[in-house]
């Protein structure tokens, strides 16, 4: 009785106080920078768009592959982090009672190493120094400079984990026997899956260094991609999980309904967590040097993400079907018509949720053997993570600023900018229909990916791709649009929008659902199931890379 | 019960002969694989004999000391590479190794862990994480080819995988002598 009464004297303190405004800060900085990387890449994505459909052509000072570079870095690297650390600051914030200040400080940090990074990337993409695309592995070979800025960002990301994992155990000891929180807990999988990520970028990016600077002559390039693949995939399963957060957690309560079975949403966690890292193999499937068997494998390896992913799809389902019943919806399907399509809290991410259902089976597509031969580095690919990072992950996070920059500038959410942010959600799913819809056929085509505009001679086959390429400049030009509008929102909401109460939507259990189990807890035993999982994957393939190395590759600079 | 029929099941599962031959035509998982998996089925079928025999465990076994030293003797056993290698051409001795692990490996580790106290268990886990690097360290070191049947880059596969099994071992011993166990229950 007394631990009850203890917890809800600390909720009404949050509710009377609001969100904490050191804590807002964090967030706030974080997620400006976000948004302005976002403007700046989306420019990015139609210059290139135009270009390619040879439409548009650059100036002799500026190259297709710098753009491009800076696109993918800015846009995957840059404006996903920011945004996530952003936003799962906050939900720390909220669902712990607030930061503690040495957290602060190392979020601050983390901040201002991250920046320091990014300015010496992206400085040395515009020099022309490092048009090595946002993958970065060998035999591509930047300036050293490029690779420095790198070890700042991962840097400024490791600060951001320590500050998550001291909040999190400092609540853990002074709220003995409790559960954390499901944001918090959710924030923990995000950032101890970014921390063991992160260390295979950080032993790649180091021995790139002396190698970029001539001090050591050559390079193993097989074991330097499988260290980034390492690295790249289970960064795309962290937005991921970030995603997820805001399906399970936040939607329901936009719905009005209550949250899944907490005990399945954290084992989905735990098993994101544990079984990701591997999945990393799926993206060499035409590399030399890995043998047939273990490719064989890690087919299992990365399809088992599948099973926390349909378990999701199922769990999202019968949430929104119960919040759309107890609403009167009748029938088979009536239920889908109570659910609030006008509010862009709820349509943004729902729609990102239904485009993983194509974006899920294009992953299938890609990591299948044979059919990986067929796509394998066209634009079919490049359609695959538009559609699932683009639109399954970005337009989750657009959702959430329309409720999370309010709360966090003590704003209110006005009818027009909500009915704006609808009229952006349309733009951005019409836009990356057309743009992911015609790079994935004209993928099967053959067109590849990374590639300037060329005709191949007048090529028959070339010029068959250019009609695609016009839609996908339709669809890139209805997209810039649409980041513009964003932008304007997000400017709008922090600083412009009427005062008011925003509350942040947390979803409650069911009334008869049973409290999460304490062993979901264990994350220590969490990390040493994952580092065992990655153990047995990586082993094997990475001491053949080694002993039978052929000779190694010097730095290459093609450009 | 049904935990019997599972073990038993991947028992027999591993007793095929196509899948027995698949996983011993790698020596990192025939070590690392197949033999844990094999532990691991009698671990699972162990709860059949401890209710059918609960006399023989209370009186062979009662603080947990001699099942742990049995279990102990068997896995060492089976880590010396001549043995392994025997299995693959010696037809006693593969069937030896299909009885040895899970009855007299898995069956006693079930017995014996819940039984033995947090000391011996420490004791267990480094005289094992000292065993691994040593292991580890000889396969990866050592420049003859040691079985007949595998190569040597088999070899230094196997004995990175024993440094990576004992640093996982490492880590998970340090975070349960610094997390707070008890505020799992
Ligand atoms: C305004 C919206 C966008 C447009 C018009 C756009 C357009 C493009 C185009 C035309 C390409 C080039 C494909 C090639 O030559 O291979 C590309 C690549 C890429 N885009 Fe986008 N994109 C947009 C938004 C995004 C977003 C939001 C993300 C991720 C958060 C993203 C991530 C990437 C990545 C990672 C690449 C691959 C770069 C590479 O292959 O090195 N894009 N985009
Ligand atoms: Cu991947």
């Amino acid at each position: 009785m007394k631990e009850l009464s203890a917890l809800s004297l600390q909720q009404k303190t949050i509710k009377a106080l609001g969100v904490n405004t050191k804590d807002a800060k964090i967030s706030l900085s974080y997620l400006s920078v976000a948004f302005a990387t976002l403007l700046i890449g989306g420019i990015l994505g139609l210059v290139q768009g135009l270009q390619r459909a040879g439409l548009l052509e650059l100036p002799p000072w500026l190259n297709y592959y710098q753009v491009l570079t800076a696109h993918g870095i800015l846009l995957l690297l840059v404006f996903s982090t920011t945004f996530t650390i952003g936003y799962q600051y906050a939900n720390l914030s909220h669902s712990l009672g607030g930061l503690l200040p040495k957290v602060r400080k190392l979020a601050w940090s983390g901040f201002s190493l991250m920046i320091i990074g990014v300015i010496l990337v992206v400085t040395m993409i515009v020099l022309n120094e490092a048009s090595v695309l946002y993958t970065f592995y060998p035999p591509l070979a930047a300036h050293p400079i490029f690779y420095v800025g790198l070890v700042f960002v991962v840097l400024g990301i490791l600060a951001c984990c320590f500050g998550v994992f001291i909040n999190y155990r400092h609540w853990r000891k002074t709220h003995p026997g409790q559960t954390t929180p499901l944001l918090a807990f959710f924030a923990m999988g995000v950032f101890v899956l970014w921390f063991f990520a992160s260390i295979g970028v950080t032993i790649e990016v180091l021995t790139l260094i002396p190698w970029s600077m001539g001090i050591v002559e050559t390079t193993n390039v097989m074991v330097d991609r499988t260290l980034f693949w390492w690295f790249g995939h289970t960064l795309v399963n962290i937005w991921y999980l970030v995603a997820t957060s805001a399906w399970y957690v936040i939607v329901p309560k936009i719905i009005g309904g209550r949250h899944f079975n907490e005990k399945l949403i954290r084992l989905v966690v735990i098993l994101l967590v544990i079984l990701n890292i591997p999945g990393g193999f799926h993206h060499q499937i035409i590399d030399p040097a890995i043998s047939e068997s273990i490719k064989f494998l890690h087919v299992f390896m990365s399809l088992s993400i599948a099973v926390p992913s349909l378990m999701t799809a199922f769990a999202m389902f019968a949430v929104f079907e119960r919040a759309g019943r107890k609403k009167g919806g009748k029938g088979l399907l009536g239920w889908i018509t109570k659910l609030p399509w006008g509010d862009v809290r709820f349509l943004a991410p729902m729609i990102a949720m239904i485009s993983f259902i194509p974006g899920g089976a294009g992953g299938i597509v890609n990591t299948s053997n044979q059919m990986n031969q067929v796509i394998h580095n066209t634009m079919w690919v490049v359609g695959h993570f538009h559609v699932t990072v683009g639109m399954s992950v970005v337009m989750t996070f657009f959702g959430i600023c329309y409720w999370l920059i309010p709360y966090l500038t003590k704003r209110k959410l006005t009818p027009q900018m909500n009915r704006l942010g609808v009229i952006q959600t349309i733009i951005w799913t019409v836009g990356m229909i057309l743009m992911a819809g015609s790079q994935h056929l004209v993928g099967l085509l053959g067109d590849p990916r990374r590639t300037s505009f060329t005709t191949y001679g007048d090529h028959p086959r070339a010029l068959s791709w250019i009609p695609y390429e016009y839609v996908m400049g339709i669809g890139a030009s209805l997209l810039l649009l649409g980041v513009i509008i964003q932008v304007y929102a997000v400017i709008n909401m922090m600083f412009f929008a009427p005062k008011g109460e925003t509350t942040f939507p947390v979803a409650e259990p069911e009334d008869n659902a049973l409290p999460a189990p304490m062993w979901t807890e264990r994350w220590g035993l969490w990390s040493v199931l994952l580092l065992m999982v990655v153990a047995m994957a990586y082993v094997v393939p990475i001491v053949d890379m080694i002993v039978n190395a052929p000779p190694g590759s010097p730095p290459i600079k093609t450009w | 019960m049904k935990q019997f029929i599972y073990g038993l099941l991947l028992f027999v599962f591993l007793t095929l002969p196509p899948v027995a031959t698949l996983l011993e035509s790698i020596m990192i998982i025939h070590m690392h694989l197949q033999m844990p998996l094999l532990i691991f089925s009698g671990f699972l079928m162990a709860r059949f004999f401890k209710v059918r025999f609960p006399a023989f465990f209370y009186k062979w076994n009662r603080n947990g000391i001699p099942g742990i030293l049995l279990f102990s003797i068997i896995l060492v056993y089976w880590m010396i590479p001549r043995t392994m290698d025997e299995a693959l051409t010696v037809y006693a001795s593969e069937i030896f190794k299909f009885i040895s692990l899970p009855f007299l490996a898995g069956i006693p580790l079930r017995d014996s862990w819940r039984k033995l106290g947090s000391v011996s268990k420490n004791i267990v886990f480094l005289i094992f994480i000292i065993l691994f690097i040593l292991m580890g360290w000889l396969f990866i070191g050592v420049d003859d080819q040691i079985c007949n049947n595998y190569l040597r880059v088999d070899q230094i596969t196997l004995g990175w995988g024993y440094v990576t099994l004992a640093a996982c071992m490492i880590i998970y011993i340090v975070q349960l002598i610094f997390g707070d166990q008890s505020e799992f229950e």
